[in-house]
């Protein structure tokens, strides 16, 4: 762990006014608050949660399509909160985003190769239109599709390719670090395992490193280094895949992996879960305490009234006041 | 006798590009107290099986073919005198003996009526009762389907509940005549994966405690995994090989069902597991191809695979596939 991380958030919080009308009470969602992880280059950090618990905002918030209103983000160790002019622009072509919809991440009216040339004109990567054409052929190879894909509409493709080719524009500008908004949860089974395979051999490839979100468990277990559990806004839980996998230490991580329908009928009928009552409270108005404190079967009244603060348990970082010596 | 019989259904769809054949000749039967899983990629057909079998296709779709047999009743469209005959039948049957739980709550439920309201319509309309007794009857499964405080939120309208709450109101009007047989057409791909587990749970608990069949279409190999004795998995408007859990899990002898399996992450090993993903993509049932149709894709294709379908082979009582590699014939026809 010498290594310095190649993206390190600390107590990042976004938060959306949603007031409605200009006399009524004024209402913020917290919907990320007080979050901290780090990426390591060349590794993948997964971020898993349920709907509503912020974990897109916070991929948002680090392609900076958000600003935060509190904490700091350090990418390679500069602070992207001033950044500008030239800076800012390299920032941008070094941290992409893949889209989870790839129906509506593609522009339906250009083509394949219009798309993929896009960023490279914005960040003018190439001279001549003989480079760039070069440089899209060769990308639409990387990702698995045809040459003579170039001039076709993403309308001509399946949602399989159509997601190879948002990877694909992404990888135009040789970024570093690629945001994947749950890449892979609009395809089927025998498509998601092509395009997870995809992002692998890329990511050895080129050494890049990826934020991966998704709420499929299973996937972000096998594609993952480290995992984050998100809940309302908050990291409940970060570490390595496979300790948070076989010992979850937050009631929630527990509770989360045994919710996962595991492909195996022994196993899986004779799994017992832990079955969470009730709903993911409102981000609006959320518990003053933990805020698992209302679904958590362990909670005590510290928890409704005293916020957890991160404490490392091993090889992970928990928030939760069971572990507090 | 099987609860429900479908032999040979041939389902298409017209297009101005021609006729999608949407399904293409499936046989399934359920018994009483079963759970049955048809697991399949999209437009593999398996939605419109069972709308074909329910009569809720959509307006350019016609079962060609197929004969239906449900509770001892016959349901083939093609047997009644008249459309109408069919459909006052098919209303008699749907919401009744047949209950019907769709992927998602918010377009299945009413949103200018109080829950109340589409609770009680489907008890009065299939039973002699009184509003209040039908009522009485829609508390007591409001209750059932784990509902907190059913008396207050009988009166409120779909938007004021969460997700999870509108798939367990949803599955109460399902089981609300208690129901032979319950078509979850998937029920959970909407939802959370702990609100999941829920719904997942309480189907369960319906299953052992109501002796109700279910048929569960999904695309999900872990919700199968967990809730169904037997699992069909269709491709291309086929069903390709169909069997128990442990025979599909285990003994997987379709190229399509070990693909999918080698697809999918199982958490529960510790080794790096490679994923071997399946090349292409689904065929276009526009035109489908001649003989198997997973020819396009399956690695172990020979030339038969592509002129003939492969007929059915069977192992076991339950288990059956239909692949060349494992017909007799296509060996010697290969050499």
């Amino acid at each position: 762990m010498s290594e310095a991380p190649i993206l390190s958030v600390k107590n990042l919080k976004t938060h959306f006014d949603v007031t409605k009308g200009i006399f009524s009470k004024k209402q913020i969602v917290k919907a990320v608050d007080d979050v901290s992880f780090d990426v390591m280059p060349n590794s993948t950090f997964g971020l898993v949660g349920e709907s509503g618990c912020g974990k897109t905002t916070l991929g948002r918030t680090i392609v900076k399509l958000y600003n935060p209103v509190a904490g700091s983000i350090t990418y390679k160790g500069q602070d992207i909160a001033h950044l500008k002019g030239q800076e800012l622009k390299k920032y941008r072509k070094d941290v992409q985003m893949i889209f989870q919809d790839p129906y509506a991440s593609l522009n339906p009216r250009m083509t394949v190769g219009e798309i993929i040339k896009e960023p490279m004109d914005i960040h003018n990567i190439y001279n001549n239109d003989q480079e760039r054409e070069e440089r899209v052929v060769e990308l639409l190879r990387i990702v698995g599709l045809k040459p003579d894909h170039i001039r076709r509409y993403p309308a001509e493709f399946s949602g399989g390719q159509r997601q190879r080719i948002g990877i694909a524009r992404a990888l135009a500008v040789d970024p570093k670090f690629i945001v994947c908004d749950e890449p892979i949860s609009a395809l089927d089974v025998s498509i998601q395992a092509q395009v997870v395979n995809l992002l692998e051999q890329i990511q050895h490839d080129l050494g890049l490193s990826y934020l991966f979100i998704a709420h499929d468990l299973n996937m972000v277990k096998h594609i993952s280094d480290t995992i984050g559990v998100m809940y309302l806004g908050h990291m409940v839980e970060s570490g390595p895949a496979n300790d948070i996998y076989h010992r979850p230490l937050h009631p929630y991580t527990a509770a989360l992996l045994s919710a996962i329908p595991i492909p195996d009928p022994n196993t899986a009928k004779a799994k017992r879960r832990i079955v969470l009552e009730g709903e993911i409270p409102s981000p609006i108005n959320p518990p003053a305490g933990c805020p698992f404190s209302t679904r958590c079967q362990k909670a005590t009244n510290r928890c409704q009234t005293e916020r957890p603060e991160p404490i490392q348990v091993g090889t992970r970082l928990v928030s939760c006041h069971l572990y507090e010596k | 006798m099987p609860l429900l019989e479908i032999k040979n259904m041939v389902t298409s769809f017209y297009t101005e590009q021609g006729d999608v054949q949407a399904v293409r000749g499936v046989s399934l039967h359920v018994d009483q107290g079963e759970a049955l899983g048809i697991v399949g990629e999209s437009g593999s057909g398996k939605s419109q099986t069972m709308y074909s079998l329910i009569g809720l296709l959509a307006d350019n779709g016609q079962v060609k073919e197929g004969q239906f047999t449900f509770d001892g009743e016959d349901i083939t469209p093609s047997s009644f005198a008249s459309k109408r005959e069919y459909e006052d039948k098919m209303r008699k049957i749907r919401g009744n003996t047949m209950g019907m739980i769709f992927q998602d709550p918010m377009t299945f439920l009413n949103p200018v009526l109080k829950i109340g309201t589409q609770l009680v319509e489907p008890i009065m309309n299939h039973n002699n009762c009184t509003r209040a007794e039908a009522t009485a009857r829609a508390l007591e499964l409001m209750n059932h389907v784990g509902i907190p405080s059913p008396e207050k939120r009988i009166e409120q309208y779909p938007f004021e509940f969460s997700g999870g709450m509108r798939q367990r109101i949803v599955i109460a009007i399902a089981l609300a005549n208690s129901p032979k047989l319950v078509i979850a057409d998937e029920p959970t791909t909407a939802l959370d994966v702990t609100i999941q587990a829920q719904v997942l749970e309480l189907i369960d608990e319906l299953k052992t405690n109501s002796n109700s069949a279910i048929i569960m279409i999904t695309h999900d190999l872990g919700v199968v995994a967990k809730l169904c004795d037997r699992i069909a998995i269709m491709y291309g408007g086929k069903i390709v090989e169909i069997g128990t859990d442990k025979e599909i899990f285990y003994e997987p002898k379709h190229p399509y069902t070990t693909g999918l399996l080698g697809c999918i992450a199982n958490p529960e090993d510790d080794e790096e597991k490679v994923l071997h993903p399946i090349p292409g993509s689904p065929p276009d049932l526009l035109n489908p191809p001649k003989g198997c149709p997973f020819v396009d894709r399956c690695e172990k294709a020979m030339l038969v695979c592509r002129d003939y379908e492969p007929a059915v082979t069977t192992f076991s009582e339950t288990h059956q596939c239909s692949c060349w590699l494992l017909d007799e014939r296509a060996v010697n026809y290969h050499e």
